[in-house]
């Protein structure tokens, strides 16, 4: 309760600063009033195209995460699991890491034109290497003793990677969501913004070509709010998941 | 009788490190061993060649069991599973309700190790080792953790399903007590690279008691022959 309220506080002094700031700059195509902000922000809220953005925005930001869980976990384990293949993928992983999100854009473009699948593609691809990696680190981190005791009776391999391997990754795959969550929604606005055709970052667009700029902040408002909801919900939920047997 | 275990000359080494020396060991069916040791003599990597998960360096090891149950020092269980998932995670054909209920756990088949106290670990520790029914039993100071009554109450659990069931034991420990209250013999190393010193047989009913006057002579019996053999070192740590 008394974070709540600190929290909430803290809300208020920055909108009072933002109100000092629109009043003394007195110019609002650079930065709207937070009353004028606001009650934009109301009527896009009522306005049902800005919904079904805001949902083309999330299930893209679903999407791409799910695709990186999907793919990248099951990858992080078999590299985990074989040096080799590891040390062979690791240049490539590495290269894909620290190829800018610009030169992505630019490729899907040339793809796909606006689209979709281009924004998509972006997310996925800046999160995967994070999530191998993470995984491979699970992977190395496990707990040797646990594995000497399934050797000695002798249980079943699937049986090993299945309540093993999967179980002691599991807070390596909360931190991954952890991380990719809030990554996701930016890279997925900025994609929409400048390759995307639909999505909470085109409409930003949008308001940035007609000038519509309490729109823009609106927008913008929206997206955060939506983002760190997201981002607080699967965060407990996970919590909630693992508390059983995550050390306190 | 049949032999559960033979070791000719059985040596291991690790690169250059020799820790096993020529051990030669006849375990029978049913009998109840103890190894005796000081840390380093290469007990565990004994057990670990017995389970099948290590090889010797030379020499011979034959064990004549179907079904080994290994109790480590640690208990090793699964923490995102319960007791009732680790012990299916071992055998999923077992009576699990039976062996919870024999080693007292009875109400925790649903709890999470991490719920339970160090002795109840250890107690799963066990009843994992017990599921399989094993010929053998292998425990690697599985109680050197616990404190006194623990120790005690579990032993007396384990020992009672020894009655009923007559498996092999192999045990490993430093507690000379310990060694004394479930031995039919206790076999002394030296320190590394170990060699066997010295069998000592334990001469009493096998069921007995932590203080009994006999125990408690037999006590400093075995504790005047670990150090006139020398078995842990000490002279020569000394000097």
């Amino acid at each position: 309760m008394k974070t709540l309220s600190r929290s909430l506080t803290g809300i208020l002094i920055f909108i009072l600063i933002w109100q000092i700031v629109a009043l003394l700059l007195n110019k609002p195509i650079i930065v709207p009033s937070p009353t004028e902000t606001l009650k934009t922000l109301w009527r896009l809220l009522a306005d049902p195209v800005i919904m079904a953005a805001a949902f083309q925005t999330a299930w893209k930001v679903f999407l791409a995460l799910g695709l990186v869980l999907v793919l990248g976990i099951p990858a992080g384990l078999l590299l985990g699991l074989m040096e080799g293949l590891y040390d062979m993928s690791r240049p490539v992983i590495m290269l894909i890491q620290a190829v800018p999100v610009i030169s992505w854009l630019s490729l899907v473009l040339f793809t796909w034109g606006p689209s979709w699948e281009g924004p998509v593609l972006i997310a996925f691809l800046s999160l995967l290497p994070m999530a191998i990696l993470t995984t491979v680190s699970g992977v190395r981190n496990l707990d040797q003793n646990l594995l000497e005791m399934a050797r000695v009776y002798e249980v079943d391999k699937k049986k090993i990677i299945k309540d093993i391997y999967l179980g002691s990754l599991l807070p390596f795959i909360i931190a991954i969501i952890d991380v990719s969550i809030g990554h996701a929604w930016k890279v997925i606005l900025v994609a929409e913004y400048l390759a995307g055709n639909s999505g909470l970052g085109r409409k930003i667009y949008d308001a940035r070509y007609f000038v519509a700029v309490a729109d823009m902040w609106a927008l913008t408002l929206i997206a955060v709010i939506l983002g760190l909801l997201t981002e607080r919900l699967i965060k407990i939920g996970l919590r909630r998941a693992s508390k059983k047997w995550m050390p306190a | 009788m049949d032999a559960s275990l033979i070791a000719e000359n059985l040596s291991k080494s690790f690169s250059t490190l020799k820790v096993l020396d020529r051990w030669n060991l006849k375990i029978e069916k049913s009998e109840r061993i103890v190894l005796l040791g000081p840390s380093g003599a290469g007990k565990t990597s004994f057990l670990k060649m017995l389970s099948g998960i290590d090889s010797p360096s030379s020499g011979s090891l034959e064990v004549f069991a179907d079904k080994i149950g290994f109790v480590f020092q640690e208990p090793r269980l699964i923490p995102w599973r319960t007791v009732r998932e680790n012990l299916l995670f071992v055998n999923e054909d077992g009576k699990i309700d039976a062996v919870l209920e024999k080693l007292r756990l009875k109400g925790f088949a649903d709890y999470y190790p991490g719920q339970l106290s160090g002795g109840m670990q250890q107690r799963v520790n066990l009843a994992r080792a017990l599921l399989l029914e094993p010929d053998l039993l292998i425990l690697d100071e599985a109680f050197s953790s616990l404190d006194l009554p623990v120790k005690k109450s579990i032993m007396e659990d384990m020992l009672m399903q020894w009655q009923v069931k007559r498996f092999t034991i192999l045990a490993v420990t430093h507690d000379l007590k310990e060694a004394l209250y479930m031995a039919d013999r206790i076999i002394i190393l030296s320190s590394r690279p170990s060699r066997i010193v010295r069998e000592f047989t334990v001469d009493l009913d096998s069921c007995r008691t932590f203080s009994s006057p006999e125990l408690l002579a037999l006590e400093s019996q075995l504790l005047d022959i670990v150090f006139q053999d020398d078995a842990y070192g000490i002279s020569h740590l000394s000097g």
